[in-house]
């Protein structure tokens, strides 16, 4: 067990070293996030005019959800985990994998942590800048359960949101490229994951139907516990149906890993 | 000028040859950028559940100033888009030279390579919610004010043209340019914001300084409320303006060239 951790600290290292080399890559890519943010506060803004709440929420609530999904989406998200898979099984990189005692999905999802402590702790920078000027609008709710629940969920989310990029990465067996799948898979999960208004603004029933779905699990459900959008019970409930997305995404992607590789040839030496 | 026509005309019918010879990839494509749309669309329609207005605009002038907004990202996709950040990859690696080599304007034959054929199908999806929005809002504009809308579209195309040649011309100093593409799409996103909403420094910078908000609101507005005076000069100023820079940075760029060899 020791002999694992420490086998696997290796590459985490590894992973925040080159990581880091990355940082303008990351710090650009957080300065965009921030323009994003600029049309968010005021296209929200606009629809608020007249308002004082919109779904039972202020502006300044929705505003911190926004705030919360964006620092979430650079500790958790998926950036480009699909594409570094899917050239490491056509470049023909993982065949050295095969014949080590590493398992691929351990090694890829270890570098996955050490990325996005890189990239979310630069993030933070930017926003720390902008806080002065954002401060007034941040309204976190006090209640400790939402950082009890909370922090399992944002993990659960980062599993959920490798794991499904590691699927896609699994496709490169039988495509020869995956870009249009992820695209395509990206624009629901736009929509279907928080990213362009707060799900609980959708008519009920679809509602409903998207809290069964893993998107509702990739980040709005953390965001949302967070930013004081959902209730304890359904915060706990959620808990539940996030485990057994968990579950199941690490048995899809366990299957495609087995069925790919009686697909692939190692060429070369 | 003659001449330059049938070069497009050639690297538009090769164009097409391509797409339909890798026909999976043409559907997959053109199924990705119709959902994009759809989920702008779809937010629109969510977002108006509960509001009857974002900065005095009804929900089906706001889904017409984002009809507007996509037919000219569209049309920016099909012509231009792949050939400028080819040209971007293609500084790095040396092979620009083979443009430069080239009997005709090097901007011309870097521009006009090839055509995306998916995404000018989905131009007819744009200008379908367009059309639906001004249906919806009863309008009834005339053909001068049908002419120029598709004027302002026209002049929308060419102030983006320029933005994309600008941001693929960093090449010429710098050797990644990753990021910069979607650098692109953040800015574009302020094109589906109506004029009114801006205010205060944010209005300076987006509306004035840049040149995406120009780009929609003008044409809109003209389908909406008939053509105004005022947004017909912001209009022609920045795509002048927007012209003038691109071309500008272009150029000095190419003087600064030096090739690349291995």
């Amino acid at each position: 067990m020791r002999l694992l951790f420490a086998k696997y600290r290796h590459v985490f290292n590894v992973g925040l070293q080159s990581n880091i080399v990355y940082r303008w890559n990351f710090a650009m890519r957080a300065a965009f996030s921030m323009l994003h943010l600029v049309f968010v506060f005021i296209l929200w803004g606009a629809a608020y005019q007249g308002h004082t709440e919109i779904g039972g929420f202020s502006l300044d609530q929705t505003l911190t959800y926004f705030v919360t999904l964006l620092v979430l989406q650079f500790f958790i998200g998926a950036f480009n985990e699909d594409y570094e898979i899917s050239e490491e099984i056509r470049s023909g990189l993982i065949n050295q994998f095969l014949t080590k005692p590493i398992n691929y999905f351990v090694y890829r999802f270890t570098i996955f942590i050490a990325a996005r402590i890189v990239s979310g702790l630069l993030a933070l920078v930017p926003l720390l800048l902008a806080l002065p000027l954002l401060g007034e609008y941040l309204t976190f709710p006090d209640e400790v359960w939402r950082l009890m629940l909370g922090l399992p969920a944002a993990f659960m989310s980062a599993m959920i949101q490798f794991t499904i990029a590691y699927i896609f990465g699994m496709l490169t067996f039988w495509f020869l490229e995956i870009q249009s799948f992820v695209i395509l898979s990206m624009t629901i999960e736009t929509l279907l994951g928080g990213q362009i208004f707060p799900l609980d603004l959708l008519p009920d029933t679809i509602y409903r139907i998207s809290q069964f779905l893993p998107y509702y699990y990739q980040m709005y459900f953390p965001a949302a516990i967070f930013a004081g959008r959902i209730d304890y019970a359904s915060a706990s409930q959620g808990l539940l149906i996030q485990a057994f997305w968990v579950v199941a995404l690490l048995v899809i992607a366990q299957v495609l890993w087995q069925r790919g590789l009686r697909q692939h040839t190692a060429v070369g030496g | 000028m003659l001449k330059y026509l049938k070069i497009w005309l050639a690297s538009m019918r090769y164009s097409v040859v391509r797409s339909m010879m890798f026909r999976g990839d043409f559907i997959m494509w053109s199924l990705v950028e119709l959902f994009w749309m759809a989920v702008s669309v779809a937010a629109i329609a969510v977002i108006y559940q509960h509001t009857d207005s974002i900065a005095g605009w009804s929900q089906f002038e706001m889904l017409l100033l984002i009809g507007t907004s996509m037919l000219v990202q569209r049309l920016l996709m099909g012509m231009f888009w792949s050939n400028l950040f080819e040209m971007s990859r293609n500084i790095r690696t040396g092979n620009f030279d083979f443009f430069l080599a080239q009997p005709g304007n090097p901007l011309f034959m870097v521009s006009t390579r090839k055509i995306d054929l998916d995404s000018l199908l989905n131009t007819v999806v744009a200008l379908a919610i367009v059309i639906f929005s001004a249906h919806k809002l009863g309008l009834d504009p005339s053909l001068g004010d049908i002419a120029i809308y598709a004027l302002f579209v026209g002049c929308g195309l060419v102030i983006s043209y320029a933005l994309v040649l600008l941001l693929a011309s960093v090449s010429f100093w710098t050797i990644g340019t990753r990021g910069v593409e979607s650098g692109y799409f953040t800015l574009y996103e302020f094109s589906r914001l109506p004029k009114q909403a801006f205010s205060g420094v944010s209005n300076v910078i987006f509306v004035w300084m840049l040149p995406m908000v120009v780009i929609s609101n003008a044409p809109a507005n003209t389908l909406i409320s008939g053509l105004s005076w005022s947004d017909t000069l912001w209009m022609l100023a920045t795509t002048v303006i927007w012209l003038g820079i691109g071309i500008g940075v272009f150029r000095r760029g190419i003087r600064r060239y030096s090739s690349a060899s291995s």
